[in-house]
């Protein structure tokens, strides 16, 4: 085999085949921990408040002006994200504006309202009130993830119900589906000249922006490369059976909590890092009206950002409608004083030591694995339309 | 990592699925739907645009027993097919 033949062949298996959804969650749970270590967690939904807290101050709802959508780190994590999943769509050609039928498009937008709703609720989307909370430790990640399942279940019962009684109706166009790959690394010398920018600037906190953008582009890759989807992990066993998105976001949570665990372990990292005040009815309903939502809306808070980057306007729309109730839930439940009525912070590690933490998320992780592994061979809970 | 597996030439299709403009799960399950419409044996064809699609129905059929065919591009979208066990 020639050289340049041994380059198509990586190039290949690098940027156009699909990655298992183990290798995404094994190279998410890396850069999750990396994220950390560069100076705190990574999340979604705080980014995509950023936004709409702008175009409410810009109309004069809001009084105080947000913090610079390009010098805020959420934000800057989510333009990382959405580069990186656009760089993997146009290298793989699977870049195109998809217009979806219009049922499609209200489904969107109602459900985005609702995990606008259930992400204020809960302190985050899945990323940071589930996947990310565990990971840092706070036991909310665990009350988040039942509230998940349950609403899951609900949202799939909705979806079984709307295949008997609405036809979706015709689709609106495909179009810029031939954008041309080189693009793609264009974006990636774009994204080093941004991170190059932020780097040199003498302006307190800026230079930290560089790791948001690019370890933000790095999740974006690994996401739209493996099309995990943390969605699908949920759904799939009650829906097909199929377990392999579970399981991947499992193995994921595990690797991500020993690294993280270790951090604060060390005193690297503060304790209260993404340990918020959502332990109790604010998390399992947060994370019950958000699993249910993001079933209807086919997109989580990560899985729906990065099918943005791949052009799917269906989830435009979600992410348009979610961030826009998420501002205005968490403005107005902040001055409602609901915010503190949520529940507690609860760091786990306080009640039962760094060792008996990350021990009962392994086995509560283990223990996930092992039942949706054994209900892809059983189906024992697949919901039959 | 899986590769995109191309259907041969000259399929006879007993049904044809627009699953156009419909993301992840609508296509899978509206396939799941309409192969309970066709007889075994036969072959279903789905129009979708989501290229969630080239890893949830092969990963369907091959749980399912159904078999996969393949798929085909086409202008702006994909034809896959489905063949009823």
């Amino acid at each position: 085999m020639k050289l340049t033949e041994k380059f198509a062949e990586v190039h290949n298996a690098f940027f156009k085949k699909t990655w298992s959804p183990m290798t995404g969650g094994i190279l998410l749970a890396f850069l999750a921990i990396l994220m950390v270590i560069w100076q705190r967690p990574w999340g979604i939904v705080g980014g995509l408040r950023n936004w709409a807290d702008w175009f409410f101050y810009l109309i004069g709802l809001y009084g105080e002006a947000p913090k610079h959508a390009l010098y805020y780190s959420s934000s800057v994590m989510d333009l990382g994200l959405l580069a990186g999943a656009w760089i993997s769509a146009v290298i793989a050609k699977e870049f195109a504006f998809r217009m979806p039928p219009m049922l499609e498009i209200w489904k969107g937008a109602i459900a985005g309202i609702f995990m606008g709703l259930g992400a204020t609720l809960a302190f985050g989307c899945n990323v940071g009130g589930f996947y990310c909370a565990i990971q840092n430790l706070s036991a909310s990640g665990f009350t988040m993830m039942i509230g998940l399942i349950l609403g899951v279940i609900v949202g799939l019962k909705y979806i079984y119900w709307e295949m008997e009684h609405l036809m979706p109706g015709p689709a609106g166009p495909t179009f810029l589906d031939k954008l041309p790959p080189f693009l793609g690394y264009v974006a990636v010398i774009g994204l080093i000249v941004a991170a190059y920018l932020y780097a040199g600037s003498s302006v307190e906190g800026v230079p930290l922006m560089a790791g948001y953008l690019l370890i933000g582009a790095g999740i974006g890759f690994v996401f739209h490369r493996s099309r995990l989807c943390m969605v699908n992990g949920f759904r799939e066993p009650f829906m097909t059976g199929e377990a392999a998105m579970g399981k991947a976001v499992a193995v994921s949570i595990i690797l991500g909590t020993i690294g993280i665990g270790l951090l604060k372990f060390g005193g690297l990292r503060e304790t209260e890092l993404y340990v918020e005040a959502a332990f109790g009815w604010g998390s399992l309903v947060g994370g019950f009206i958000f699993g249910t939502a993001m079933v209807v809306a086919g997109g989580c808070g990560s899985g729906s950002l990065w099918r943005v980057a791949e052009g799917q306007i269906k989830l435009w729309v979600v992410i348009l409608t979610f961030a826009l109730s998420n501002s205005i839930f968490r403005h107005y439940f902040g001055e409602w004083g609901i915010m503190e009525k949520l529940g507690y912070a609860v760091y786990m590690p306080d009640h039962m030591g760094y060792g008996g933490t990350i021990i009962l998320v392994m086995i509560s992780m283990a223990l996930w694995y092992l039942v949706i592994d054994w209900n892809e061979e059983t189906s024992k809970f697949v919901m039959e339309m | 990592m899986s590769d995109n597996k191309k259907a041969p030439d000259g399929l006879s299709v007993a049904m044809t699925l627009d699953a156009k403009g419909l993301s992840c799960p609508m296509p899978l399950l509206r396939t799941k739907k309409e192969i309970e419409k066709i007889k075994s044996g036969e072959i279903l064809e789905v129009l979708g645009t989501d290229p969630g699609s080239r890893n949830d129905i092969p990963g369907w059929c091959s749980r399912s027993g159904h078999e996969y065919l393949g798929e085909k591009e086409d202008s702006g979208f994909i034809r896959f097919y489905v063949k009823k066990k």
